[in-house]
């Protein structure tokens, strides 16, 4: 028995219709997509072949190097600020009493739950810069020259949108460091405690080693997800002021259903999907590391 | 144990051949009406007639039966809502009992129709508009609805059937009263006057109202900026006409292009006004809503918006008038011109592929009328035949009359983009709108995609 059904046609056969649902929702979908980057294209209807045209017209576009360079912001903001948060947040939580924890894992989860849209709307109120809660607090304690119109001005827009969507997932995140956090034998922390080892030694030597499949799965869906930023820019700024706030995705949406230009929309798409192979097989390639065993 | 693996194996084929089958189905048993097949109901008036000829009994039955037509139309503001659910969800039983509408409501009707289209289940009629409707009709999707209108004489209803025509057919129904739609501002006479304000009557006793305006803490003007709404509508076009509407004429007859001198000055002006504040904070990302109620709760002294906020302002703000645009040049005489927003594409239309055309077409002629008798209600003039007018409002009758005796009436520039110049254009205004982005750069970004503008193609 066990025989049969390690053998090849076995596994084709059981591995079958997974593979024709991902064929079918996955690979079929890129098929057309490539195929329409090389036309000229109204979402209506194909006015024929223009060869590389599409690319050279996306990537020549400063709208495209402006959202390009938005999506390394938010990708940089969820990697390097959100993520250490994170797992910081984690490591406190693990030290708090029963309550405490109990009382972050209710609220934690609330974002994340939440519609982008409520997310935003809430977010659009504390940047208002008339009334807003940010410009209200600096003016209040006597910083009102540190207030901004956080969403026109350029040099803010993106990353007042990005502090937005880390902070809807940063409980989320912090939860899932927590849930690996708790897999970790509590004999390993008393050794060290003898050995003289303080909370900071044990978290950077005991800790973090052990949690490297939880911190790897965070890395990678922080990192697509940032990079699929799309829902938060569409509701706070639709990109604007202009295309300042544009992300890839959102240039993607732009191009397709704003401009009717879905030759370059998905020209983008096909940009965007290289993009992200290249990000996974990177994070393949520098993150994972041999499973430990404890 | 292998004849078990073996059936396993069978079975696992099977369930898989019929998943594909069932993957393979294109929807047309499952569309949820009576299972007849496209065309049965009415294709055409003359596929009706062959169709009635060959399955005469199928076709009474039918005719019995509710027909379920999908509806997508706008809901952008108040008035639409208003429409929706006052006139058109209340009347639709009683005038079409035989027919059943699985309503979606939406303010960005463009980028679902894209959406739909794509993949290729277009709803039976839909609001369409002059960005996106000329790429629908292309693909002929987008049915002409002249002989229809023709044959059951809905067309006697228009005054001036000849504003409803686009390229010799008729694709959008529309009650006209878009026509007479034209940009104001409005301005509250209460905080003018506690602040010695006078009307302004050129632009830069516009630009000093507002400083003053400004100074007293009150926000000078409450326009929507985000996406560019205001600039693209009517703003950058205003401030052309106020200087010459004679380069406004040729921008619209794409005689001229945004390089022009008076067009450039017209978008340092709009820059200008953004750079002095009288937009207020954030005014590139204030949306439609938030700057009418700016205005309606006396935040905001002036509010630049076409007239078709007109009757709910009269009701809701009690000090309210407007003024004609102040003028940049003796060009321009204020009395003497006027930007009108109508457009013969802008109106319910019906998908070319609807499988039950006849009654598609009789819920756009009532969805129509509905809008008609909306407007009619508010005391604007429309283009179709309305049992009675009621009275318009003091300060509506002075709007259409301030409008008819305009001798010059412009389009809507907006109108002669397709849809990747009215997004660029929309980009472009929405950062004018900043205070931190110049006429020139407008002028280096936008130029040449407006000269790549198809629409004169």
């Amino acid at each position: 028995m066990v025989r049969f059904f390690s053998t090849k046609i076995s596994i084709a056969v059981f591995a079958f219709p997974a593979l024709i649902a991902f064929t079918v929702f996955v690979i079929y979908p890129l098929i057309p997509e490539v195929v329409i980057s090389f036309q000229k294209h109204n979402g209506f209807r194909s006015d024929g072949f223009v060869g590389l045209a599409n690319y050279y017209e996306v990537l020549s576009s400063k709208s495209f190097g402006k959202s390009g360079l938005n999506t390394l912001i938010v990708v940089l903001m969820s990697t390097v600020l959100a993520l250490p948060l994170s797992l910081a947040l984690a490591l406190l939580l693990g030290s708090q009493g029963q309550g405490t924890r109990r009382l972050f894992k209710a609220f934690g989860m609330f974002p994340a739950i939440l519609s982008v849209t409520v997310i935003a709307q809430m977010w659009l109120a504390i940047y208002e810069p008339e009334w807003g809660l940010l410009n209200s607090v600096f003016k209040a304690i006597g910083l009102e020259d540190w207030g901004r119109e956080w969403l026109t001005d350029r040099g803010t827009v993106i990353y007042s949108i990005a502090v937005a969507f880390l902070w809807q997932y940063i409980g989320l995140n912090t939860l899932l460091f927590y849930t690996g956090l708790k897999s970790i034998p509590q004999t390993y922390y008393e050794a060290a405690l003898i050995d003289g080892a303080g909370p900071v030694k044990s978290a950077i030597r005991i800790t973090i080693p052990l949690m490297q499949d939880v911190i790897k799965f965070v890395l990678v869906i922080s990192i697509l997800g940032s990079m699929g930023m799309f829902a938060h820019v569409e509701v706070m700024t639709r990109g604007g002021p202009g295309y300042w706030s544009r992300t890839i995705v959102y240039e993607l949406y732009y191009r397709a259903f704003m401009s009717s230009d879905f030759g370059a929309g998905s020209a983008v798409a096909v940009l965007f999907v290289i993009g992200c192979l290249v990000v996974t097989l990177l994070l393949n390639r520098f993150v994972a590391r041999e499973r430990l065993e404890f | 144990m292998r004849k078990y693996a073996k059936r396993g194996l069978l079975a696992g084929a099977v369930f898989s051949a019929l998943w594909l089958s069932a993957c393979g189905n294109d929807g047309n048993n499952a569309s949820g009406n009576d299972g007849a097949k496209p065309g049965e109901s009415s294709s055409s008036p003359t596929g009706q007639a062959e169709q009635t000829q060959t399955e005469p009994a199928k076709g009474t039955e039918q005719s019995a039966e509710k027909v379920k037509l999908k509806l997508i139309t706008i809901s952008s503001d108040e008035s639409r809502q208003a429409i929706m659910n006052d006139y058109i969800k209340p009347n639709l039983a009683k005038d079409l009992p035989n027919i059943e509408v699985e309503f979606e409501e939406t303010a960005d009707v463009a980028a679902k129709m894209k959406i739909y289209n794509a993949s290729g289940d277009l709803p039976d009629v839909f609001w369409s508009g002059s960005d996106y409707a000329p790429a629908i009709i292309n693909a002929n999707n987008q049915l002409d609805l002249k002989p229809y209108i023709t044959k059951d004489g809905y067309i006697d209803n228009f005054n001036v059937k000849e504003a409803l025509e686009y390229r010799g057919g008729i694709y959008a129904l529309t009650s006209g009263a878009d026509t007479y739609f034209n940009p104001r501002i409005f301005y509250h006479k209460d905080i003018f006057a506690k602040n010695n304000i006078a009307v302004p009557t050129t632009f830069d006793e516009l630009v000093d109202a507002c400083k003053k305006l400004a100074a007293a803490g009150i926000q000078p003007i409450s326009t929507p900026g985000k996406g560019g709404w205001s600039p693209a509508f009517f703003l950058i076009q205003s401030m052309i006409q106020v200087e010459d509407p004679a380069v406004m004429q040729d921008l619209v007859a794409n005689k001229t292009d945004f390089a022009n001198p008076v067009v450039k000055n017209a978008l340092d002006r709009v820059a200008t006004l953004a750079k002095a504040g009288a937009f207020g904070k954030g005014a590139a990302n204030l949306d439609y809503g938030p700057a009418k109620e700016l205005f309606t709760q006396n935040k905001a002294a002036m509010y630049m918006m076409m007239s078709w906020e007109l009757p709910d302002l009269e009701k809701n703000v009690p000090d309210l008038d407007y003024f004609l645009w102040p003028k940049a040049s003796d060009k321009f005489d204020p009395a003497g011109v006027v930007q009108y927003w109508g457009t013969p594409l802008a109106g319910y239309a019906v998908s070319a592929k609807s499988e039950h055309l006849e009654e598609a077409v009789k819920l756009a002629e009532f969805l129509n009328k509905q809008d008609a008798l909306y407007f009619n209600s508010t005391g604007a003039k429309v283009n179709f035949k309305v049992p009675e007018s009621a009275p318009a409002a003091p300060l509506q009758q002075k709007n259409l009359d301030d409008y008819n005796k305009t001798a010059l009436k412009i389009p809507t520039l907006f109108f002669n983009m397709d849809p990747k110049t009215a997004a660029e254009y929309n980009n472009a205004g929405s950062l004018l709108m900043t205070g931190d982005y110049s006429a020139d750069e407008f002028i280096q970004d936008f130029n040449e995609t407006w000269h790549s503008n198809t629409f004169f193609n």
